[in-house]
């Protein structure tokens, strides 16, 4: 365990460096959060949709902003590089777990990157007007929901990323399947449109997927779309999920490593 | 011809990755058709968004997917213009008797784009088919004259990207806003937007031109007399003129980054 923090604590360490990326990655996400503000606006026309109204769109959509790095479905670049490039060798003799060691790298760099971006997106969205900006949570007990939820919903979004290495180990590219994997979470979980916004028969769906517990139930506690008794029971739904795609994902990985061939030498 | 050759070449050294440049060429659709689905489920809960429905959006989306793709293909040299900076190529090409320009069309050619400026016209093609909108010469005038001028913005906006490079050297990433948020902006007709949003990409960058504007013209809708909305797309391609101006002359003062 000490190992995994130890990784996990230079990751973090690493990612702070990288305050002109951060920089940027803030200014991008304002420029989207009012654009698609702007956007859901005019489809809502002024109306509600199911009990979602525009003041809470507005916070959904700067929630997802602020928490973007923690929602996105990605892989680092050195860990693509090192299994295309065959330096993942040097890893399967190293006595820890492999799959526990790319966990912990990753949580650690989206942890970080987090934390670095959304203390000033959250600051200026709370301070817009109530339609465009972030209002503040329904209850305490919502926001502390909210946190747990969302501490569960980075595991799981991590999880996620662990079976796109697993597609990197089968077709030795990091295009195709990763963003295969992406673009599916990111559909279904909520980030390309709200899920609140999308057709009935597809929230269906979507409900019995795990992609929407990665984001959009956090969020969604927070806005007060989901009520505190089915707070519990949805994260205890998501911890369900994340249990059985870690359990999956190490299986995978554990049989893949026994049957890697290291390219190159 | 000079281009001829460098069309071969790039595209041999595209034919000797030929699953890297699939597996690249694939995952830039699949992330297009995940876009084109969120916009479908929009308008399958909402029907209309103003005065617009479902194919007059996606008839914008197939503009902008076209007008990106052909850039993204064929100008790549702009947009990856610091690397030229960077490596030094670009002061090796400025010491050739061969025009500037013509050597960053030539210097990288994107064949993976064929695969999105295929999905481009398909979306246009089934867009059209939906449309209802009635037909006749000057309508199909200014549906071509509305690619035109969407290709001539993207490249002003890559030029604009490739000057910038050359007073800063690296590429920063919040520039990315200009050429990814103008894309984003034009996936719908840009009147929805607010005012100011709107007013921004009508007057400063001119995606109105290859947008809501000539669209209304073919739709025959919309307040905005219907002849200033048929020469609309002339503006977005007059747009590329300044942009190449303001280029030529912070080239004359880039001094080489040294090696």
């Amino acid at each position: 365990m000490r190992s995994y923090l130890g990784i996990f604590k230079m990751q973090f360490k690493s990612e702070l460096q990288y305050r002109a990326k951060a920089w940027s990655g803030i200014a991008t996400q304002f420029f989207w959060g009012i654009l698609l503000i702007s956007l859901y606006t005019a489809f809502m026309a002024n109306d509600q949709v199911n009990g979602f109204s525009i003041s809470q769109m507005a916070s959904y959509i700067w929630l997802g902003q602020a928490f973007f790095v923690m929602r996105y479905i990605y892989l680092l670049p050195s860990t693509s590089e090192e299994i295309v490039s065959g330096n993942v060798g040097y890893k399967f003799v190293r006595p820890i777990n492999l799959y526990n060691q790319w966990f912990s790298e990753h949580l650690g760099q989206k942890v970080s990157a987090t934390l670095l971006r959304f203390p000033l997106i959250i600051i200026i969205s709370l301070l817009l007007p109530s339609t465009i900006g972030l209002s503040l949570p329904v209850s305490i007990t919502a926001f502390l929901l909210f946190i747990l939820s969302l501490i569960v919903g980075t595991l799981l979004s991590v999880a996620i990323s662990m079976l796109a290495v697993y597609l990197v180990f089968k077709t030795l590219s990091d295009r195709g399947a990763v963003t295969l994997v992406s673009t599916i979470s990111g559909l279904l979980g909520g980030t390309y449109i709200p899920i609140p916004l999308m057709p009935d028969f597809i929230q269906d769906i979507v409900n019995y997927l795990p992609f929407r517990y990665i984001s959009d139930l956090p969020i969604r506690i927070y806005i007060g779309n989901v009520g505190i008794s089915d707070a519990l029971v949805h994260i205890g739904i998501c911890i369900a999920w994340l249990v059985a795609i870690v359990i999956l994902g190490k299986i995978l990985i554990k049989a893949t490593a026994k049957k890697a061939v290291i390219q190159g030498g | 011809m000079l281009y001829r050759k460098y069309l071969k070449n790039q595209f041999l050294s595209a034919a000797q990755y030929k699953l890297n440049t699939f597996l690249t060429a694939f995952a830039q659709v699949i992330i297009n058709i995940g876009e084109i689905l969120a916009v479908w489920m929009l308008f399958s809960r909402f029907e209309t968004v103003g005065e617009w429905g479902f194919y007059q959006a996606l008839l914008m989306m197939g503009v902008i997917f076209t007008a990106f793709s052909i850039n993204e293909c064929f100008a790549r040299g702009y947009d990856e213009f610091s690397k030229l900076i960077r490596t030094g190529q670009l002061d090796r090409m400025l010491i050739r008797p061969v025009n500037i320009h013509y050597q960053i069309f030539g210097s990288k050619i994107e064949f993976s784009k064929i695969l999105r400026i295929v999905l481009g016209i398909t979306v246009s093609i089934i867009a059209l088919i939906n449309l209802n909108a009635d037909w006749n010469f000057y309508k199909v005038l200014v549906l071509i004259a509305m690619y035109a001028s969407a290709v001539c913005v993207v490249f002003g906006l890559f030029v604009i990207g490739a000057t910038i490079s050359i007073y800063t050297i690296q590429k920063y990433e919040f520039l990315n806003i200009i050429t990814d948020g103008t894309k984003e902006v034009a996936y719908y007709p840009i009147n929805i937007y607010s005012k100011w949003l709107r007013g921004i990409f009508t007057f400063v960058i001119p995606v109105a031109s290859f947008n809501y504007l000539p669209l209304s013209f073919i739709m025959g809708t919309g307040s905005i007399p219907q002849w200033l909305c048929a020469i609309s797309p002339i503006f977005g391609m007059l747009f590329v003129i300044p942009c190449i101006i303001v280029f030529n002359i912070s080239l004359k003062k880039y001094q080489g980054t040294g090696t």
